[in-house]
Parts: C-alpha cells; sequence; structure tokens
C-alpha cells in the first residue's frame, strides 16, 4: 500500500503543475481579434443541424472579416470563434459553458443548436454575465425566464406551425378541423405542439391524435396507421431532421392520405433533395427563404446569400445556417454601437439593436426574443424530377399558391 | 477500519487538504472538479457490483436518474406547486429565496438519497436472482426504459424537460455557486470513500467476493447471497442518487434521456473508469475516473469530432493491454508492493514447467 501512495502522490502531484500551468487563459480581445465562443452540436443527434449553424457562424465571420471587420473606438478588430463539440448533450452544453467562460476567458457566446441545449447554456451566460446572442433555440420558455443576457435572432417555436392551422382552418370554410399531430419528445417540438394546441383551442379545431415519438426516431407507423384509420383534415409533425425524414419516407412507404400535411425542418432535412417527388405537397414552416426580399451590405440579398454559400459549402442553406449568420450581424452591429467591449456596454446595445439583415429585421422583445420576423411557411413543388420549396404563407411574400388539399397516392404519378 | 497506519494518514490528510484548497488553487476549473468526485463516486459504487460482487450492472444510471428528478421535485415542490412550474416547459417563474433554495435542497437530497436505495431493494428482490449476462441486459433495459418512461411523465416536465431551481440571486457572488457544489460533491466523495473502505475491511466484503468466485458454493456454505446482493445494490444505489441529486443542481436543466437517465454516457462511463482503473480494487476506479476524466477533458476538444473514436480505441487498448485495469497490471508487475510474497522458486518451477 505505501508503494502505491507514493505512486498516488507522484501522480496528483503531476496533475497539479499540469493545472497550474494550464491555468493562463485568454484575453476576450487578443491583439486584433474579438473572441466569441460557442459549443455546437458536430457528433450526436443534432449533428446535421449543428454543422449547419456552425457553417452560418463561419459564412458571417470570414464575410465581416473581408469586408473591414468591426471597428471599435477608432481600430478595426476581426471576430474568431472557439468552438466546442457539445456532443447534443445539455449535460455538456453547460459544462462547455463554464469552460468556454473561465478557462478561455471569452466574454460574448453564439448559442449552441436546438432549444434544449440553449436551455442548459442560459443559466450559466446569465450567471457570469455574459451576452449571448442565440440563433437556433426556440423554445418559448427560454424568455419567459427574465434572462437579460439572452437574445435570440428567430422568432419563438409556439409560433411555427399555427399559421398552418390557420391556414387549414380557411380552408374548411372557417370551420375547425380534425387534427392529428406528432412530436418528438424534446425541448423544441414540444414547445411546437403547445402552439398548436392554442391555435386548436382558438379556431375550434379537434385534436383526434397526439402523439409524442421518442429521440431520434426513425418509426412512426404507429402514428401513421392511425392516421389511416381516423382521417384527419391536418396532420402535424416535429421532431428536427430525423421527424421530417422520417415523416416523408413512411408516410410515402405506407401510402397515407391526408389532405394537409405540416412539418418542420424540412430544409435542414433537404427533403426536397433527398426524398424528391415522395416530398411533395408536405407544408413547411422556416424561419427564413431565401425569396425573402430582406437586405443587407454583408451578404446583399437572401437569394445572393444562398448562392454564395453553396460555393462555399456545396448546399443550399438551411434557415438554421442563415439564422446563424445573421447572429453575427447582430454582435457586430452592437459592438460598433457600443463602441466598447464593455459587457454590459454590449448588453445595452443588443438591447436596442432595430437593424435589417438578409435573413429578416431583427428587434428584440423585453424576453430577448425577435420580435420584428415574422414565420413563413413553404410547400415542396415539384416540376418533373426537379423539387423545390415554394413560399407560400404570409402572402406578403408568397411566391406560389398553396396547393390544397394533397392529391391521394392512387393519383399520384 | 482498525488502524489507519501513520502513511496512510499522510496520504489521505494531504488528499483531503488537497481537494479543500482545490477550488481555491484551481478556480476556473471548479465545474469539471465537481464533475470528477462525481465520476469517482459513480465509479467506487459501479467497483461494489461489477468489480467485488461480480454483477455486471447497467443499472446504477438508473438510480443516479432518479436521484437528479427527487432533488429537483423536492425543492421545488416544498414551496411551489410542481405542475405550474414545469407546465408548458416551465413558462411561470417562482423564484426561491436563499433560504428555500438550501432547505430545498438539502431535504432533496436526502430524499435523493433514501428513495433509490428503496427502490434499489425492490428492484433487487426481483431481478438480482439472474445472474451473468442475463443480469447485465436485464440492468440495461432499467435504465432506458427509465428514460423514456420519464419523457412522458408532464408532472416533471416530459420532453420539455425540467429546469432546476437557479442559485439564489441574493448570493452576489459568482463564485459561489460553483463552490456550493464543489463542497457538495467532494462531501459526498469523502463519505462515499470512507463507506467503501470501511466496507473493504468487513466480512461483508469477503461475502460479495464468495459471491463473484463461485455463488452457488458460497450458498452452500450457508450464506444467503441474496440478501447480501440486495444490500450491496442498495448501498450503490444510495450513493448514485445523492450523486445525481449534485449534478442535477450543478446542471440547472434536467433532460429525461440526456442527462437524467443517460445510460448512453454516465452509465457506460461509470463501467469503464472501473475498468480502467482495475475493478475489484478500493483505488483502482479513484485512479480509472480521475485519468478518464483528464483523457476526456484534456484531448477531447483537439480531436473535435473525432472524440468517441478515440473514445472507442482507448476501450479496445483497455481491454486488450489491461483487462485487470491499472491496479491489475501494477499488480501483476510489482507484487511485492501490494504485500504480496512470491516464492521465486516456485515462480521458476512454474516457468520451467511450461
Amino acid at each position: 500500500m505505501n508503494k502505491i501512495a507514493k505512486l498516488f502522490v507522484t501522480f496528483i502531484s503531476a496533475i497539479t503543475l499540469a493545472l497550474v500551468s494550464f491555468t493562463s487563459s485568454f484575453a476576450k480581445v487578443e491583439g486584433e481579434y474579438i473572441v466569441l465562443g460557442s459549443a455546437i452540436s458536430l457528433t450526436g443527434k443534432y449533428s446535421s443541424n449543428g454543422v449547419h449553424t456552425q457553417n452560418g457562424y463561419n459564412m458571417a465571420v470570414e464575410r465581416i472579416n473581408k469586408m473591414g471587420g468591426v471597428e471599435v473606438q477608432g481600430k478595426k478588430y476581426k471576430f474568431e470563434i472557439i468552438y466546442y463539440d457539445d456532443e447534443s448533450n445539455p449535460k455538456r452544453a453547460a459544462q462547455l459553458a463554464e469552460r468556454l467562460i473561465k478557462q478561455d476567458g471569452v466574454h460574448y457566446m453564439l448559442g449552441p443548436y436546438s432549444s434544449g441545449l440553449t436551455k442548459a447554456i442560459a443559466p450559466v451566460t446569465e450567471k457570469y454575465k455574459i451576452p449571448m446572442v442565440e440563433a437556433n433555440g426556440a423554445s418559448r420558455s427560454l424568455f419567459t425566464k427574465g434572462y437579460k443576457y439572452l437574445f435570440a435572432v428567430l422568432s419563438p417555436a409556439n409560433q411555427y406551425l399555427e399559421v398552418a392551422i390557420d391556414l387549414a382552418v380557411e380552408k374548411n370554410g372557417g370551420k375547425g378541423v380534425k387534427i392529428a399531430q406528432a412530436f418528438e419528445q424534446d425541448a423544441f417540438s414540444q414547445d411546437v405542439r403547445l402552439g398548436i394546441l392554442d391555435a386548436a383551442k382558438r379556431t375550434g379545431s379537434e385534436i383526434i391524435i397526439d402523439d409524442k415519438l421518442p429521440k431520434e426516431l426513425n418509426d412512426m407507423a404507429a402514428t401513421l396507421a392511425k392516421v389511416k384509420a381516423v382521417k384527419p383534415d391536418v396532420l402535424v409533425v416535429s421532431g428536427h431532421t430525423k421527424g421530417a425524414l422520417t415523416a416523408i419516407r413512411q408516410i410515402s412507404e405506407m401510402k397515407v392520405d391526408v389532405p394537409m400535411l405540416a412539418m418542420t425542418h424540412c430544409d435542414a432535412a433537404k427533403l426536397s433533395k433527398q426524398h424528391g417527388k415522395k416530398s411533395e405537397f408536405a407544408l413547411c414552416a422556416s424561419q427564413w427563404h431565401k425569396n425573402l426580399s430582406y437586405k443587407d451590405k454583408f451578404f446583399g440579398s437572401g437569394k445572393k446569400y444562398a448562392k454564395d454559400f453553396q460555393k462555399e459549402f456545396g448546399y443550399d442553406p438551411p434557415y438554421q445556417s442563415a439564422e446563424s449568420s445573421a447572429a453575427l450581424l447582430v454582435f457586430k452591429d452592437a459592438f460598433e454601437r457600443a463602441n466598447s467591449f464593455d459587457r454590459d456596454a454590449v448588453r445595452d446595445a443588443l438591447v436596442d439593436t432595430e437593424m435589417q439583415t438578409f435573413y429578416g429585421n431583427i428587434k428584440f422583445g423585453p424576453g430577448g426574443q425577435n420580435v420584428a420576423k415574422p414565420m413563413i411557411l413553404f410547400q415542396v413543388r415539384c416540376k418533373g424530377d426537379d423539387c423545390e420549396n415554394r413560399v407560400v404563407a404570409p402572402t406578403k411574400w408568397a411566391s406560389d399558391k398553396f396547393y390544397h388539399p394533397i392529391p391521394k397516392w392512387s393519383e399520384r404519378s | 477500519m482498525a488502524k489507519v497506519k501513520q502513511k496512510d494518514l499522510i496520504l489521505y490528510s494531504s488528499l483531503i487538504i488537497l481537494g479543500l484548497a482545490a477550488p481555491y488553487l484551481f478556480s476556473a476549473f471548479k465545474v469539471q472538479l465537481t464533475y470528477l468526485c462525481v465520476l469517482i463516486v459513480l465509479a467506487m459504487t459501479w467497483n461494489l457490483q461489477g468489480g467485488e460482487m461480480g454483477y455486471n450492472t447497467f443499472g446504477n444510471i438508473l438510480f443516479y436518474g432518479l436521484g437528479m428528478y427527487l432533488t429537483a421535485s423536492v425543492q421545488v415542490g416544498m414551496f411551489f406547486p410542481l405542475a405550474e412550474w414545469t407546465e408548458s416547459g416551465g413558462e411561470k417563474t417562482f423564484v426561491h429565496t436563499t433560504a428555500q433554495y438550501f432547505q430545498g435542497i438539502g431535504v432533496g437530497l436526502l430524499v435523493s438519497a433514501i428513495v433509490p436505495a428503496v427502490i434499489a431493494g425492490a428492484i433487487g428482490y426481483a431481478i438480482l436472482g439472474l445472474r451473468g449476462h442475463y443480469f447485465a441486459i436485464c440492468t440495461l433495459g432499467l435504465g432506458i426504459a427509465a428514460g423514456e418512461i420519464a419523457g412522458g411523465i408532464e408532472i416533471i416536465g416530459a420532453g420539455q424537460g425540467f429546469t432546476t431551481p437557479p442559485f439564489p440571486a441574493e448570493i452576489v457572488d459568482t463564485e459561489a455557486r460553483g463552490k456550493f457544489f464543489y463542497f457538495l460533491s467532494f462531501a459526498l466523495l469523502v463519505g462515499t470513500f470512507i463507506f467503501v473502505k470501511y466496507i473493504y475491511g468487513s466480512r461483508f466484503r469477503l461475502i460479495l467476493n464468495a459471491i463473484r468466485d463461485n455463488e452457488d458454493k458460497a450458498e452452500a456454505m450457508g450464506i444467503q447471497t441474496m440478501k447480501y446482493k440486495i444490500v450491496g445494490w442498495m448501498c450503490s444505489a444510495f450513493f448514485c442518487g445523492l450523486a445525481g441529486g449534485i449534478m442535477g443542481g450543478l446542471i440547472g436543466y434536467i433532460d429525461s434521456t440526456d442527462v437524467a437517465f443517460d445510460g448512453r454516457e454516465m452509465g457506460v462511463f461509470m463501467v469503464l473508469m472501473a475498468i480502467l482503473g482495475g475493478k475489484g480494487t478500493l483505488w483502482g476506479p479513484v485512479i480509472g475516473a480521475t485519468l478518464f476524466h483528464f483523457f476526456k477533458e484534456g484531448l477531447w476538444t483537439l480531436i473535435l469530432g473525432w472524440q468517441y473514436v478515440a473514445l472507442g480505441v482507448l476501450i479496445v487498448v483497455i481491454v486488450v493491454y489491461f483487462p485487470e485495469g491499472l491496479m491489475g497490471w501494477l499488480r501483476e508487475k510489482y507484487p511485492e508492493r501490494f504485500g504480496e510474497v512470491v516464492d521465486e522458486k516456485d515462480r521458476k518451477a512454474q516457468v520451467e514447467l511450461k
């Protein structure tokens, strides 16, 4: 035991030395760089959307740096981001936020992907009074906690599919509809569900199927079998990328006929590319679409952003990337207006944000959510084998008419 | 625990001093140190089943998750209606006063120690008759089922997750929260260590070992193996529940499958750490957990995206080169340092025989 004790003491002292020498941390602003921190899902169930988010951040950093950077007190600074992989796990995300702030000395944070992870990180940033601009945490409860350092460039989750229910009711001659819904068991999707519940109550609609789907779902046949039996007017599905892919795959396999199919995350899942004609007529909630007419001087219009993004990363940008890019534009604007690196000055500047970006207008409400930008709905439409997303609501930006009802599978070629 | 030798005394007191000073020495690493304490506790308690009793359980994560939900629920439920706290993903805001917060977490931790222990007794009675991989698979199911069930219970937030009460705002010191949870977990670690060390010096351990080595023979010797197996598991559940309760408060957000009943990560890690250090030894899980945590924190971020591949390689390396863990490997290499007498003649004779 004694020898072991010695060994152990040596081991402990070696670790102590290693730790002490490692404690020298970075500064919030290093030379000409403003260091931002972000824990992002590069592995795990949110990895595809995590990468969309990271690409959005990187694209904006590169663009802003190339176009002169951020000017604070007459000096030009460039953005730099420290990334960690949160493994799509809230526990890990909270720990990494702590690490970014305490060890890497980060003073400004960019959000992670998904509401659940944002929920885990927000208490940490709040505790250390670190301003966080997030682009992918839409859960309504994030904005009712009285957080002072949290700013979201996107619309809250409960607004995602409310419009779809309104649309269905309108097509039904103003009468309530029968809704079948299935949502993944996670913070975001459950919030979308709350939005539907509200909309159903408001319009006098009836919810006849209300299923919960497991995380990382890859099978919802049980729900679809019920849908086949009870014939609802609307089927609502939300479960991030995997939810969208699973729904389309199984609906087409089981030939489920439903007049209207409303979903989230169609563009992140690249539905129109992956499933082509099978995904036609799906109605999708989106924070952004490239055809919208918003503009800014960094990315130009949405169309130009989409083109540049395609060139850089090889795929059409989903809204997750667009909103992430917008988060950096917000930060740049706030730094320049604050004209200082003081966290509270930057925070106060963020509160007063009122700007237009290629992604939409941004103005923060008292809870930190973006109140200046509506949600849009698009529908997958195909010409031959070539499918794309067309905006159908709200009418201001609609490029196409909403196609209703979805033809039966027996009538589709 | 008859007499503590002087050298051991020096070792233990220096470790305790180091533990108490750590949050001041490495202020920035408080959260990681808290994780380390919890990981060691989980590895040590797993070792009681996996190492000493020979029952490879994946079910200890059940008690960890239970402890997490229980602590948070009690902490909220004592002062506010729990259903309203979690309703709609926690839309309404209630604020704990400083006294309420600490009273809540205190009672919560008490509950989170006792209830999992009782549940371990009940489940153990039902399934500890299974042996070998049948037991392992059965316990694997426990954790997964618990995660799915918790994800459907509205009063604890269901799929929306459960936001635990924020640390009282009246305490302005931003370091206070980190220190509080660190010392809580350190106290748990010390308590667990003393308990396990006590077990190591007791007849109880010998019985557990007898069960591991040959359960039928142990039974034939007149040992009521079922009783001891259940009590052993209850002890583990007691400490796992406490560990979960502390982690819930620290993380601040409980998700049914990703944080609480996190069998894929914590559930596997606790087994891995115990095996890495050497199962069936007192210090093995401690060293294993420490090394693992350092490996994870140090290298994880250097190999972004490949960390799980690296973890896989690590598992293979451990299993192939250190099947008995680091302690087992050391013991084989330097048996005399472990107080084992090697008869050189006998050893040589055996080598020649081969």
